[in-house]
Formats: structure tokens, sequence, C-alpha cells
């Protein structure tokens, strides 16, 4: 009995403590967007605030902004973090020094740098009147700030872009760099003999070990990206807004009475992270991704 | 006396949910093993001995049975305190410790003191030809070295039982030799009980005082080395014990003979009437030369030479004879007149037989 | 042979320059400088005045930093306490149901935990625990907790139970057991965790602003403002000095762990 019962037993802190905290909070959330409010003696349940939400306008240019944002940071962080873990890969394999490993850790910097901070950083660098913007003053290529593109808090959502490409190039790197390693040293020579150089070894052989990584990466940004709060609420435009900070608006600037809206945004968002995550989870052990981690 | 008695232990395990794997049960097994014995258990893999070793050493819970050691039922007792101890196929040294620490780490449960119990593991090392390495790390060891300080750790709390799982199968051939040696010499020396498993038939063979057959989950046999070889009680104890002349036949009025007839002889009264193998050992066959033909009490067979190897020492070499292929081990000095394909009459003397009842 | 490293080192250089360097490059001027008008590349004058502001009792830095690390270490130790069993039970029992269960331990990884925490938000006001520190140590450890897990059940991967089994023949209980052979193994997964988990914790500012209301400072509260069209002086130097704590939070980690094993070969290598 003390044998079947164990590990149930064991599990139970840790089940609990999620359950209670976070699957509490997501059904209390999904009450009160229903309009199950007993506090406040609303004890009906109506979709009135879905409704509302798939009505307006704002709703849907927010949730085209977040996708067009988290696609194009995941995009440009796969091609910088591919740039930076296949560089590694081939300095590793042509040098026997431990170097390589000193330059991955260099490059995971960005990673360990609070998302606020990251944000801050490509303020200063990309603003109108930010760091690059004066480089190009003084080298003669623009002759007023008007010039320079505006990149931070622009409806587009350029900003926050460059701070996720930025922040998550290093986990694309960190993800595909141990599928790398497998690549056995003697390939390349093997490639070697019959005529590939180093572009054609990476083309040919590279290139297809890493991309079911690679693929399970981008999607994993994208999906982070997709429901991240700090970065678009400082580097966002108040309309159109990316979905956390559409709902956080509405949580907090209106009424009561926006407040289950606010919460329906959150459900959407949580059923759709929960779809997304279920695509990166299907694929990954198809192609067998995350062994690793298993 | 603290004899180890194993007392009809007894495990099931139930249908996995896959179900091409079949369940798998020890059945009912009786054992004594005296005081200061080396008993070996061999057998294929999956037989069930490593089962039946966790079964006593209490890593496993047993369906039924029970484990004593002298007065002592162990059936209950808690693995960490029936004061046994094992070691297994890898050396399983605590990489965080070193190697003395890993070696006092059973008198440390013991709570003995500090001094005391790395004295007696600087003893122990010794004892294993591993007298400067107390303060190293496992890592920094070779696997042989590994698996000494492992039987060190075993040995240093001066255990009731020691079990050995498979200790020497992941060494290399030249090293298992010597950790033979070099533990059937401690062996001996310390006086320790022994239950050790293994698939090596050579190795059982050399250490062991009795060896018991298991297979598909049963004891088939225990005895002496000599006697398994010579009289084992079954074709699967003979085929596991490297016999493969194994000749089908009957017993009618006191008489063998083969099914293709090509071995008919006398046998005692005492042998039942009925199908019959006969089983004879490659060693049992021999050339027939002109001084020994026609002993009374021997047969001879003729038969084609099929294949001849080179064996250490002696020649194995294949013959046909009837519709049975029959080994034969003939010392290299005769083997070397012979080639492939010719005619060769054998000899076996009657005390050599052994007839298995089916 | 050579050639090409050349090349590739240089691809590195200019990659590492643009990634890791040139970014840091304004936030240090920014935070140094005394007025720094465009056009000019490099500010006008410098002056340590913000480092004295953010690093003078009076402007809370420290309170806001003590009350983050506080706040990040209760987390990480709850967590440690509620993961060790879990990764236990996950990696070494066959479970009825496990898919269900490891769904449910690492749905906080894919779900954006403000949701949940907008949800319970109200629940927790009335239960009186928003504007407090527990609060919001409740709040962040939904976040955390399955990095915990991850780490831990990698460590149990590797941890096969024949070291168990073999502390056991040499008559070590369980308390032994776990003390003198499980623990030594799982603990570079265990601080791995802990790393993720002091990062995480760190870095959360909203469910922070949420449950702790305002009242709650960590460090990225107290640095939202400067950096949301403050002065950009003050705004640099916190980022700096918030990026920092973060960093060393990791590497203090990383030393802990080594002096730890160091130590223990040094004590036994003497004794």
């Amino acid at each position: 009995m003390w044998q079947k019962t164990k590990p149930y037993l064991l599990l139970l802190p840790a089940i609990g403590t999620i359950v209670l905290l976070f699957f509490g909070g997501l059904f209390d959330g999904l009450l009160k967007s229903l309009g199950y409010f007993p506090a406040i003696g609303e004890t009906r349940f109506e979709v009135t605030a879905y409704t509302d939400l798939f009505r307006s306008s704002e709703f849907w240019e927010s949730l085209v902004l977040t996708g067009r944002v988290a696609a194009l940071s995941s995009v440009i962080a796969a091609v910088l973090g591919a740039v930076i873990a296949v560089s590694l890969f081939m300095l590793n394999e042509s040098a026997k020094s431990g170097g390589a490993q000193l330059w991955h850790r260099l490059f995971q910097l960005p990673l360990t740098i609070p998302h606020l901070v990251g944000g801050y950083i490509v303020v200063l660098l990309f603003m109108q009147s930010g760091f690059l913007s004066k480089i190009l003053a003084s080298a003669g290529l623009i002759d007023e700030i008007r010039d320079f593109p505006v990149l931070v808090n622009d409806p587009f959502g350029w900003g926050i872009i460059l701070t996720y490409a930025w922040k998550e190039a290093p986990f694309v790197s960190l993800m595909i760099y141990p599928v790398l390693s497998r690549i056995h040293r003697s390939w390349r020579d093997v490639a070697r003999i019959f005529g590939a150089g180093s572009w054609n070894f990476i083309r040919e052989i590279v290139l297809p070990v890493m991309v079911p990584a690679w693929t399970i990466a981008t999607f994993i940004v994208f999906v982070f990206t997709f429901s991240a709060f700090e970065v678009p609420f400082l580097l966002g435009v108040t309309y159109p807004s990316m979905l956390p900070v559409f709902s956080y608006q509405l949580y907090t600037s209106g009424t009561l009475a926006d407040r289950p809206e606010a919460l329906a945004v959150n459900i959407i968002l949580a059923a759709l992270t929960i779809l997304l995550g279920l695509v990166v989870y299907y694929f990954s052990k198809r192609w067998n991704v995350l062994k690793g981690w298993d | 006396m603290s004899d180890l008695r194993i007392i009809n232990i007894e495990k099931q395990y139930p249908q996995t949910q896959q179900k091409s794997e079949p369940a798998f049960s020890l059945q009912p097994v009786r054992l004594t093993i005296k005081q200061g014995e080396f008993f070996s258990l061999l057998g294929p893999s999956g037989c069930g001995k490593t089962t039946l070793l966790k079964l006593v050493a209490g890593l496993l819970p047993a369906d039924n049975g029970e484990i004593w050691v002298g007065d002592d039922n162990l059936t209950a007792v808690a693995p960490e305190d029936r004061r046994f101890a094992m070691v297994f196929q890898q050396s399983l040294l605590f990489p965080h410790m070193t190697v003395e620490d890993n070696v006092a780490f059973g008198l440390k449960m013991q709570k003995i003191s500090k001094k005391q119990r790395l004295a007696d593991a600087h003893g122990m090392l010794e004892h294993v030809g591993l007298g400067g390495y107390g303060s190293r790390f496992p890592d920094e060891l070779s696997g042989g070295q590994q698996q000494r300080v492992a039987l060190a750790r075993a040995l240093v709390a001066n255990p009731r039982v020691l079990l050995m799982d498979e200790p020497f199968s992941a060494l290399d051939p030249s090293l298992r030799e010597e950790m033979r040696e070099l533990l059937s010499r401690i062996q001996k020396e310390f006086r320790v009980t022994v239950l050790f498993v293994t698939h090596d038939r050579e190795e059982a063979f050399y250490l062991s005082d009795r060896i018991g057959v298991m297979s598909e989950g049963t004891l088939l046999q225990v005895g002496k080395a000599k006697k398994l070889y010579e009289q084992p009680v079954s074709a699967k104890v003979a085929l596991f014990l490297g016999l493969k002349n194994i000749i089908k036949g009957t017993v009618a009025d006191g008489r063998f003979s083969s099914s293709d007839q090509n071995f008919e002889f006398l046998v005692e009264d005492t042998i039942q009437t009925g199908p019959c193998l006969l089983i004879l050992r490659p060693e049992a066959l021999q050339p027939v030369t002109k001084a020994a033909a026609l002993h009374p009490d021997s047969i001879q067979v003729s038969g084609v030479i099929q294949q001849m190897r080179f064996n250490h020492g002696f020649y194995s070499v294949k013959v046909k004879v009837g519709s049975n292929k029959l080994d034969c081990s003939i010392a290299s000095q005769q083997a070397e007149e012979m080639v492939p394909g010719q005619k060769i009459d054998l000899l076996v003397k009657l005390k050599d037989i052994w007839l298995i009842v089916e | 042979m050579k050639k090409p490293r050349r090349l590739l080192n240089s691809i590195l250089f200019l990659l590492l320059f643009i990634v890791i360097g040139l970014p840091f490059v304004p936030l240090v001027l920014s935070s140094v400088s005394f007025g720094w008008q465009w056009p000019n590349v490099l500010p006008e004058s410098f002056s340590f005045r913000v480092w004295e502001y953010v690093l003078a009792g009076s402007s809370g830095t420290w309170s806001a930093v003590g009350v983050s690390l506080l706040i990040a270490f209760i987390v990480t130790a709850v967590n440690i306490l509620l993961a060790v069993p879990a990764a236990n039970a996950l990696v070494r029992y066959s479970l009825r149901g496990k898919w269900l269960i490891e769904a449910i331990v690492f749905a906080p990884i894919i779900i954006p935990p403000f949701v949940a925490v907008m949800g319970i938000h109200l629940t927790f006001l009335r239960l009186g625990l928003t504007e407090t520190i527990f609060g919001v140590v409740l709040a962040h450890i939904s976040p955390t907790l399955p990095y915990m897990v991850r780490a831990i059940m990698i460590s149990y991967n590797t941890l096969s139970v024949d070291w168990e089994n073999q502390a056991r023949m040499l008559g070590a209980g369980p308390i032994s057991r776990f003390a003198h052979v499980v623990l030594p193994h799982l603990l570079p997964g265990i601080a791995a965790g802990a790393s993720l988990s002091v990062l995480i914790s760190l870095s959360q500012y909203l469910i922070t602003f949420i449950i702790g209301s305002g009242q709650v400072v960590t460090l990225p509260i107290l640095l939202f403002p400067f950096i949301s069209g403050g002065d950009p002086a003050v705004a640099s130097a916190y980022s700096l000095l918030y990026a920092g704590i973060a960093i060393m939070a990791l590497v203090g980690m990383d030393i802990a762990l080594k002096k730890y094993y160091q130590n223990k070969k040094i004590a036994t290598g003497k004794g």
C-alpha cells in the first residue's frame, strides 16, 4: 500500500502548490471573466466580456501586433542564434582548446540580463536621440534627430523586436549547440574527402542536423514573446498594445466592470499559449529534440 | 553455526502493461549455504539469479519464504540492518568521497569512531593491494582498482554474508582472472560466506565450493563443480555447462539405444525404462588406438571428421556419427595426424557415460 | 587551417562586440554622464553623482536589493523543498497519468504567470496577502518551481538506484542514504535550479507589482519609473546595478558550489 501511494505523496506538495496558486488563479480568472463574482453580487455566468472583446477592433489590432512582434523577434533571434552557434561550433572543430567554452559563456550573458534592463539598453541605443543616432550624426550620415527612424515606442513594435532578438538569440544558440556538438569530428574529415569545403559542410551536414532543434527553439521564443509583459510595457505604445499590456491596461485603468474583459483577454492568451505549447511539444517529441532534457 | 538459509523464497512479477513482455516469476528456492562457503549461482542472463540475490539482500520484498542466518530470521529486517555486504556489477564507489571514505562508509554507518574506521579502511586497502590509494578519488582509479576498492568496502565491516552480483563482468579478461585469484585468496583468509552470481561458468568453477545452476526462474541443480559437470540432472544444465553432445534414445530391456541406432549398450537395472538422453563429455570421447582396442567396459562408434579447431593445448574435433555431431577434445599429438573428411573410430568408457531419464 | 580560423575568430569578435559589448556602452556612459547632448558620441562631462545617489543610504536602493534577494531566496528555498520529492517521484516511479502530472507541473513555463496572478489577485486581497512579502513570495513560486523540478529531475536521471542499494548494503538508513548519497549527487542540479529560480524571481515586475501593490519595493519596482521616462543617468545606474546583482547571484552560486567540492577535496586530502 505504502509502495503504491508513496510517489503520489512525494508529488503532493509540489502539485498542491501549483494547483492552488497557479491553476486556482487561472480558474478564478476564468470565473470572473465569465462575470461570476459573488463578492460584488454577480453570480450569473455570461459571455458578454468575450463577445465585447471579439467585437472591438482594439482587441484584434492587439492580437495582430502581438503575433507580428512575436514572429519577427523569434525569426531574428533564430538567425542570430544560429550564426553564433555555428561559429562557435566551427571554432571548436578547428581548435582543440577549451576556448569555445569561454566564448559560449560570454555569449550567454544577455540571458542573465533582466528583461527591463534589456529593454532599457534598447532605449538608449535606438531612440531617436540615442547612441546609434549620435554615432551616425557624428559621422555626418544624419543631420537632425528626426532623420533617425522611430524605433522605440513605435506603433510597429521595433523596439520590442530588437530587445527580444537580442535577449533570445543566446537562448537559441544554447538550444542548438548541444545538437551540433553531437556531430562527430570525423564527419568533417569524411566530408572533406568527398570534396566538401567549409561552406558545403555547413550546408549539407550542420544545417540539416540542427534544423529540428532550431525550429523548436524558435517556436519557444515565439510563445514566450507572445505572452511577455515587461518589455512591451516599456517599449510599446499605448495603442495598439500587445495582448498582455492590453489586458493590464483594462485591468488597472478601467472600472471594476472592465475587469472581466481584462481577465477574458488573459484566458484567451492562456488558451493560445497552451495551443502553441502543444504544437511545440508535439514536434519536439516527434523529432526527439528534447531527448537530452528527459 | 551461522549458515545462510533460504527457505522457499519466491517472487512473482506482475504482468507488465506491455503484453510482449511475459510475466517473470522466481520459483520457490530452498538452499542452505554453510558458513564460510563460497556458493555461486550460475545461469544465463534473465534466469532470476540477480532477483534471488536481491531477495536475499532484502532489496526486493519476497512474496513468500524466509531468510535466516544462524538463529536470526532476517525476512522482515531492512537491508541496511542485515549486516550483509554486496558488490555490484559496477563498482558504485561514491564519486564525491575519497577511496578511504568509501571503504569506511559502512563503518561510519555503524557509528565507529573516525580514527578506528580509517585505520580499518587502510588495513583492508592493503589487503586488496591498494595501500597508497586511500586519499585518491574513485575517478582517478582504473576499473580493476575500483572493483578492488568495492571489494574492500564490502569486507571491511566484517559482513555475515557477502553478496556479489557479477562483479567482474565489466572488466577485461586478464583483469578478471587477476580479480578471481584475489577474491579466492581473500575469501579463504577471512572465511566469509559468499553468495556469488555469474553467467561465466569458468569463473564459477574456479571460485566456488558449490554451484547452483539456474534457468528461467528455477534452481535446477546444486552441487560441486565436478558433480554438476559429470552428472547433470537435465539437458538444460548440461547445455549450460557446455556439454553439447546430447544424444536422444530409449532404454528398454536393460539396454540403451540411440534413435539412430549408433549407440547401443547395456545399462544398470536402476535406470528406468523409457526415453532417455545420453550425455558424452567431449574429453571422454577418444580415438581408438591399437592398444586400447576393444576394452571390455567401453563402446565404440565410427564417424567422419567434419571440422578441427585448435583450442589451447588440444583440438576440438567435430565428428559426425550417424545423425549426431559430436564434439571431442583430442590431444594435439593425436590430432595432428587427422584431417577433416577422414573416418575415425571413437571410444567411450562406460564409466564416463551419463544418462538422463526424460 | 590557420586562415579560416582567423576569419572565424574575427567574425566571432565582431558578433561579440555587437551582441555583448556595444549594448552596454551607452548604459555605462550614461550612468557617469553629466549632461549628454545629441549629437555628441561621448558625454560632455563625467560625474559619479548618480552613483552616489543610487548607492547612498537615502535612495532606498539597499532596502530594495534586500527585499529582492530575500524574496528570491525564500522562493528558492521553498522550491527546493517542494521539488526534490516531486522530481524523485517523477523520475523513479511509474505513475498513473504521468503526462497529466507533468503537464500540471510544467504548465507555468508555457502559460504566462501573470494570467494566474491577475486571476487570484482579488482572492489574495481578501485574504490580506497583498502588499506583503509573503504574498509576493507565493506569487513567485509558480513561475519558478517548474524550472527547479526540471533541473533536479535531470540530476535524478543520472542517479541509479544501485547507489542507494549499495549504501543500504553498507548499513545506511534512509536519512544517511539521503544525506551521504542522494544529496551530494543532486547538488549540482539543485544549484542549477536555484540559479534559475533566483534569476526568474529577480526579474519579475508585473506580478510583484500586482500583488505587492507598490508597497513591496523590489529592484524592478524601484527601477521602472526611472527607465520609463525618468533621469536617464539614474536609470542607467540602476539598470547596471540590477543586471550586476542578477549576474552576481548566478556567479556566486557557481562559486559556492565549486568551493564546496574544493573544500571537500582539501579536507579529505589532509585527513
